[in-house]
């Protein structure tokens, strides 16, 4: 039951990652940079195509669906609908590659 | 004429083979490559498929990768900044 034989899960059953349930506040602190960074592209493009009168179709959807960071609530910004789970959220942190997706929006109701 | 420098942040290693292909279209094949492209609607849609991977900047001129490099190029020589005989005085 202790020392250094004891039987744990990670020993017993191979390969076993955990990962904890809730971000900590630097993982937010770069999550928060991240979205910042998205918005500043999407200002960015908005601008270029503005000063030639042009837009594009994917950023008006963008611009019309998507709040921006400071307009997220922390519950859109940290959690996600998961249908899953228990009272309906997890942590952004247990979406697959989600340091590289832009998921800002969650059905509404939940 | 008005372009958009965009350079590769994040890599794309397990994204799906769709944004891969985006990334090799804009001419981006590794983290840090800098591009130049006209100020497009295309390929502003281009940048909005890969968004959370790039760095992106309206610029008035696109440099060639020679200019590129020449600008990451130090100084040459070295600046004195302070001689030996001024310390001792």
């Amino acid at each position: 039951m202790f020392g250094p034989f004891r039987l744990t899960s990670p020993l017993s059953g191979g390969l076993l990652w955990k990962m904890p349930w809730r971000l900590s506040r630097h993982q937010k602190y770069r999550h928060r940079e991240r979205l910042r960074r998205v918005d500043d592209i999407i200002s960015t493009l908005d601008m270029a195509l503005a000063k030639q009168g042009l837009s594009t179709k994917k950023l008006e959807v963008w611009k019309k669906d998507m709040p921006t960071e400071a307009e997220m609530l922390p519950r859109d910004k940290y959690t996600i609908f998961d249908r899953k789970v228990k009272r309906y959220r997890k942590g952004i942190h247990k979406l697959p590659k989600w340091t590289r997706l832009s998921q800002r929006i969650n059905p509404p109701g939940f | 004429m008005a372009y958009f420098r965009i350079t590769l942040m994040r890599s794309a290693i397990g994204l799906p083979a769709q944004r891969k292909g985006v990334l090799a279209a804009l001419g981006l094949r590794k983290r840090m490559a800098t591009v130049y492209h006209p100020v497009t609607p295309d390929v502003a849609g281009q940048i909005m498929a890969v968004k959370e991977l790039l760095d992106v900047a309206e610029v008035e001129t696109a440099l060639t990768k020679a200019q590129m490099k020449e600008q990451r190029r130090p100084e040459r020589g070295y600046v004195v900044e302070r001689r030996a005989g001024a310390v001792l005085e």
